[in-house]
This record gives C-alpha cells, sequence and structure tokens, in this order.
C-alpha cells in the first residue's frame, strides 16, 4: 500500500485547471522526484495535499486515512512536513528559534504546565533545546544558531527552511525546490543530506527543476504538465522519454537535459 | 521579547523596572494634587487595556472594540452590584467571567476571518455594545448607571479614597502584566510569535491559528473587563459614551507610541505619555486631538518601532558612530605627531 494516493485530485482557479485528475501514489521510503515545466501544477499539488487550497474534486488518502478536507495544521499534525519555495522563514528570529518553533508537534506537557513551568514541562523545554541543536548540527548550521533568520545568507537559509521541517519529524516530507538558486557545491551537500533524511526514514516528494539533482537524488521521477501526469518511471527512462523532452522544449535538441 | 528561547533578562533592564516601581509605590506620597492622583489611576487603567491590544495585534489581530470589552467589564460590575447587591470583591471575578464568556461567544465566529474584516466586526461590535447600554433602560439607559458602590474594605483596608484605590489599581495592573508576561515567555507565547510572524510556515507545523488566536482574544477581552470592573466601582458612573470607537482607537495608540513589539511595557509607557503629556503641556481640550494626532502621525510615520523601538536602536548607533568618530580623530592627531616628528 502507498504511504500517499492521490485519487482523481483535480483543482481549477476559474477556469484554469492547475491540477487535472491526477492519480499519484508515493510508495514508503523513496524519493520520489516531481517535475515538469512551470506552471505545470507541482507547487498547487503541494498546496493541495498540504490543506492551503481545498481541491476542486478528488481525493488524498495518508496512511489509509483521507486528509482531504484537513486545514493546513491537521496535515501537519498526522505527519506530513513540507518547505516553500520562496524563503518562508521566522525572519525575526534567530535560526535556534526558528528550529525550536518546528517542534511545536512534539510537545506532551499541556499548555496550562507550560504556564506554570512545572518541573515536567521545563524538562521538556530543556530536551527540546538539545533536540534543536542535534538538527542544526546535521545541517551544519550550529554555528549560526544566534543569527537572525532575516540576516542568513541565501543558502543557509534554504537549508534553515529544511531544519525546520525536520524538527516536525514528518513521515513524508514535501520539498518545493530545495536546491534553486545553489552552486554546484552546494546542491551536491544538499542532496547529500537528503539523502540521509531518507535514510533515517523519511518519505521524500521533491519538486525540481535542476535535473542533475533529480536524476541523482530520485528513485521515480513524475512529470507533470498542464496539471495532468505525462510520464512516470526511473530516472533513466524520463530522460529518454519524448513525451517530456517535448513538453519541455517542444522538439528534441537538448542540451540541458541530457546533462543529467 | 526578541527571543523565543533566551529568556534572560538583563541586570539593567530590571534595575529600571524596580526603579519605575518604586516610583509607582511612593507617588501618592509625594503627589498631594487628587486629580494627579486620578490621572495616575487612569494611567494604569489605559495601560492595561493597551497590553491588551497588544496581545491581539502579536497574534496577528487587530481589534478596534477593545473598549467594547472594557464596557461589558464595567457594565456587568456596575449592573451585579447595583441590582444585585453583590460587593466589589465578587462583581470583579463575575464580570470577568461574564466578559471572557461573552469574548470567547463573539471570538469563535470572527476570529476566523483575521485581516480586515475582524477589524470592522470588531468595531462595529464596540458599537453595537454602546447603543445597546445607551438604548436599553436596564442598563442605565444613555443617562449611564449612578451610584455604583466603591470597592469597600477588605480587613482594616477601606478603598475609598484616591490612595487606596490606586494601590488596588497597582496591584491589579501588576497582577495582569505578571499573567501576561508568563504567557509570553512559555510555550503559548512562542506560538504566538511565529503566527504573528509567518502564519503559513506556522500552519504547516501544526500550529492550530484559530485557536490560539482564539485564547489571545478571550485573555486579552477578560483582562480588559476586569479593570473595566474596577473603572465602575472607581469612578462610580458609568454613561455609555466611555466605551465608544474612539476609546478603542486611544488604546491601539497606547501600543503603537509605546512600541508594538514591547507588549507589556509599550502600551504602559504609550498610556503614561498619552495621559500626562497633555496635562502638563496645558494644552486646551479642545486643540489637544489635532496636537496629538500630528505627533502620533509622525511617530507611526518616522519610528515605526514606536518610542521604546526607536530607543533600543537610536542611541547604540549614535554611540557606535561617535565612538568610530573619535578613533577617526585620534588615528588622525597621531599621524600628525609622526609627521612633525
Amino acid at each position: 500500500m502507498a504511504l500517499l494516493e492521490v485519487r482523481e485530485l483535480s483543482k481549477h482557479f476559474g477556469g484554469l485547471a492547475a491540477i487535472d485528475k491526477l492519480h499519484l501514489d508515493v510508495y514508503e521510503l523513496e524519493v520520489l522526484g516531481l517535475i515538469g515545466p512551470n506552471g505545470a501544477g507541482k507547487t498547487t499539488l503541494f498546496n493541495v495535499i498540504c490543506g492551503f487550497y481545498p481541491p476542486s474534486s478528488g481525493r488524498i488518502i495518508f496512511r489509509g486515512e483521507d486528509i482531504t478536507a484537513l486545514r493546513p495544521d491537521q496535515v501537519a499534525q498526522r505527519g506530513i512536513g513540507r518547505t516553500f519555495q520562496a524563503s518562508t522563514l521566522f525572519m525575526q528570529l534567530t535560526a535556534f528559534d526558528n528550529v525550536f518553533a518546528g517542534l511545536y508537534r512534539h510537545y506532551r506537557q499541556p499548555v496550562w504546565k507550560a504556564f506554570l513551568r512545572t518541573p515536567a514541562a521545563s524538562m521538556e523545554d530543556f530536551s527540546s533545546k538539545q533536540r534543536v541543536m542535534e538538527i542544526l548540527e546535521f545541517m551544519e548550521l550550529a554555528s549560526l544558531r544566534d543569527e537572525l533568520a532575516g540576516n542568513l545568507a541565501y543558502g543557509h537559509q534554504r537549508a534553515l527552511g529544511l531544519c525546520i521541517a525536520l524538527a516536525t519529524e514528518p513521515e513524508l516530507l514535501l520539498l518545493d525546490e530545495p536546491v534553486i538558486g545553489m552552486n554546484e557545491t552546494e546542491t551536491l551537500n544538499m542532496i547529500s543530506k537528503i539523502k540521509q533524511i531518507r535514510e533515517k526514514g523519511t518519505t521524500i516528494v521533491v519538486v525540481e527543476h535542476d535535473m542533475r539533482a533529480v536524476m541523482n537524488l530520485c528513485d521515480r521521477v513524475v512529470v507533470l504538465n498542464h496539471g495532468k501526469k505525462i510520464a512516470e518511471g526511473l530516472p533513466a527512462e524520463i530522460r529518454e522519454n519524448e513525451e517530456v523532452i517535448e513538453a519541455y522544449l517542444g522538439r528534441r535538441d537538448d542540451e540541458t537535459f541530457a546533462r543529467g | 521579547m526578541k527571543s523565543l528561547t533566551d529568556q534572560r533578562v538583563p541586570i539593567s533592564k530590571l534595575v529600571w523596572l524596580s526603579v519605575a516601581l518604586i516610583i509607582l509605590i511612593i507617588l501618592p506620597w509625594i503627589i498631594e494634587s487628587p486629580y494627579i492622583m486620578h490621572l495616575l489611576i487612569m494611567f494604569l487603567i489605559l495601560a492595561v487595556l493597551g497590553m491588551t491590544f497588544s496581545m491581539l495585534f502579536n497574534t496577528g489581530l487587530i481589534t478596534l472594540g477593545a473598549a467594547a470589552f472594557y464596557g461589558i467589564g464595567a457594565y456587568a460590575s456596575a449592573l451585579s452590584a447595583t441590582k444585585l447587591g453583590l460587593s466589589f470583591w465578587l462583581a470583579l471575578p463575575l464580570a470577568t467571567l461574564i466578559t471572557a464568556i461573552l469574548a470567547l461567544a463573539l471570538g469563535a465566529i470572527i476570529v476566523r476571518h483575521a485581516g480586515v474584516a475582524f477589524v470592522i466586526i470588531t468595531m462595529l461590535f464596540a458599537h453595537v455594545i454602546v447603543q445597546v447600554t445607551g438604548q436599553v433602560e436596564l442598563f442605565g439607559g444613555w443617562g449611564g448607571i449612578l451610584g455604583i458602590p466603591r470597592p469597600g474594605s477588605i480587613g482594616p483596608i477601606e478603598f475609598a479614597g484616591k490612595i487606596p484605590c490606586y494601590y488596588l489599581m497597582l496591584f491589579l495592573s501588576l497582577l495582569i502584566a505578571l499573567i501576561f508576561y508568563a504567557l509570553y515567555t512559555c510555550r503559548v507565547g512562542r506560538v504566538w510569535r511565529t503566527i504573528k510572524l509567518s502564519p503559513p510556515l506556522a500552519e504547516t507545523l501544526g500550529i492550530n491559528l484559530y485557536r490560539y488566536r482564539l485564547l489571545a482574544f478571550v485573555i486579552g477581552s477578560s483582562a480588559a473587563g476586569a479593570v473595566g470592573s474596577f473603572y465602575a466601582h472607581y469612578f462610580g458612573v458609568l454613561t455609555p459614551g466611555t466605551f465608544g470607537g474612539w476609546t478603542s482607537i486611544y488604546i491601539q495608540l497606547y501600543a503603537v507610541l509605546g512600541g508594538l513589539e514591547f507588549y507589556i511595557l509599550g502600551p504602559a509607557i504609550g498610556a503614561a505619555i498619552m495621559t500626562f503629556l497633555p496635562e502638563f503641556l496645558r494644552i486646551a481640550k479642545e486643540v489637544e486631538p489635532i496636537i496629538t494626532g500630528a505627533l502620533l502621525l509622525i511617530i507611526i510615520l518616522f519610528f515605526p518601532g514606536g518610542i521604546l523601538g526607536t530607543l533600543q536602536t537610536f542611541p547604540r548607533l549614535r554611540l557606535a558612530s561617535m565612538s568610530a568618530q573619535v578613533r577617526k580623530i585620534r588615528a588622525w592627531l597621531s599621524s600628525g605627531d609622526k609627521l612633525r616628528r
């Protein structure tokens, strides 16, 4: 059984079908690449899965439970984490506090105990802080813990976005263009981190334009165009797929694509 | 409250706060004018009201109805004292509870609509409260409620004059400020701050925006209701106009003037300035709105951080640039020395 099942999902904005009767499965512990030209509906799909947009029709099933009508916070509570395309961070907070906020889902002590600062609540706070440092160290941001997120370099902001998502300890992680705007070294580093996250037991769906990153990272690739799935398969198969190349370039004459 | 997790309070801040507290405690010995004492009490009331605005603002809700819950608390307390014969000490918790229930009922409907809709609805609600208290005979009508009993006594202390009332209000406002502080520095405050900074990101972390905003709405409104209850018993007279739209706008100004990033001290400073400055400048009541309005425009346009926000950045910058200047001049002088030799 697939971890996430998307069934006949459609999302219309006025007359435009951003997602059109999409059928998609995400299997446990895979890295699924979601590619397609601009406006293919990739980010919209993330937003619909996470509950930001209600779908026009269709169903989304996560671990056998229908999550189609849930609010974003309910989806998050069930174990779906995401990063955003733009640097969506708590810009006026430190890197440390950004990650700390991500631990919200794991509080076990009730709010009134936190308010009264009972020993159990203080212990929880203490262990949360340790957890934050572990995550920051994993993403190599530990030395920047006291910097405001808004003052971080672009690459570090992207990494911090991933840290926040990791703090929620999702079972399914949706990454929206994790290596966009990064140089080659940063890209390779990010890819190795994402692979390690998968090794630790997180299923990952990644939207990405960088073809080399996709070919390097993904176990399976799904190609969207105009909200429809036009191809699905192993990275090597997708690279050779005529329809995919046409969707991107209109005809087969392709340097960028073959590079992967 | 810039940081969520680092909650150490610098010593200098503690010293300033204790100095301010001591001044507030010894003021009644220094001040002889009952009018100034009245202003001091009003300052404390308005400071708390400003804090309730600030609490909502920092979850991303802008209310123009803060005065409505202040009024609900005042009327609930006055009515339970005059009609039911309750003493102030019972009327205060009862009024706070009634305000909380009404805030929960209204908030459950309107907090979903953060943004402009919320602003308009709270403003209309404040208007409805004024009309209801004015039109309905039970609530005293436009003539208001007269003869609300003073707080009365606890043991040997008789809360009748201005000075005991001042201490009572000082205690009440410090208690509310302390509760607010405890909220801001625990998990609830952290969540509020994330909601203010980025609602979509907060949601993807599993935070229920609605529930946390409703919590702020109910707590803030209840605090306004509590000081409303005190006001009714202190002033002895309630008229509907006291809780109208202007009061809500003034409440908002205390928070903005002091600095919206300073949830507790900001409104206190703002309320102090707005209460005492016009008095000390001896501005005629008719001209006062023109001057205060212009002053506030200048502050909001050029010092959006409010007074505290500006103080926090400004002197440090100036000192830094001054010491840089001094260093430059020294370097220039010493190079001159070398040349001369």
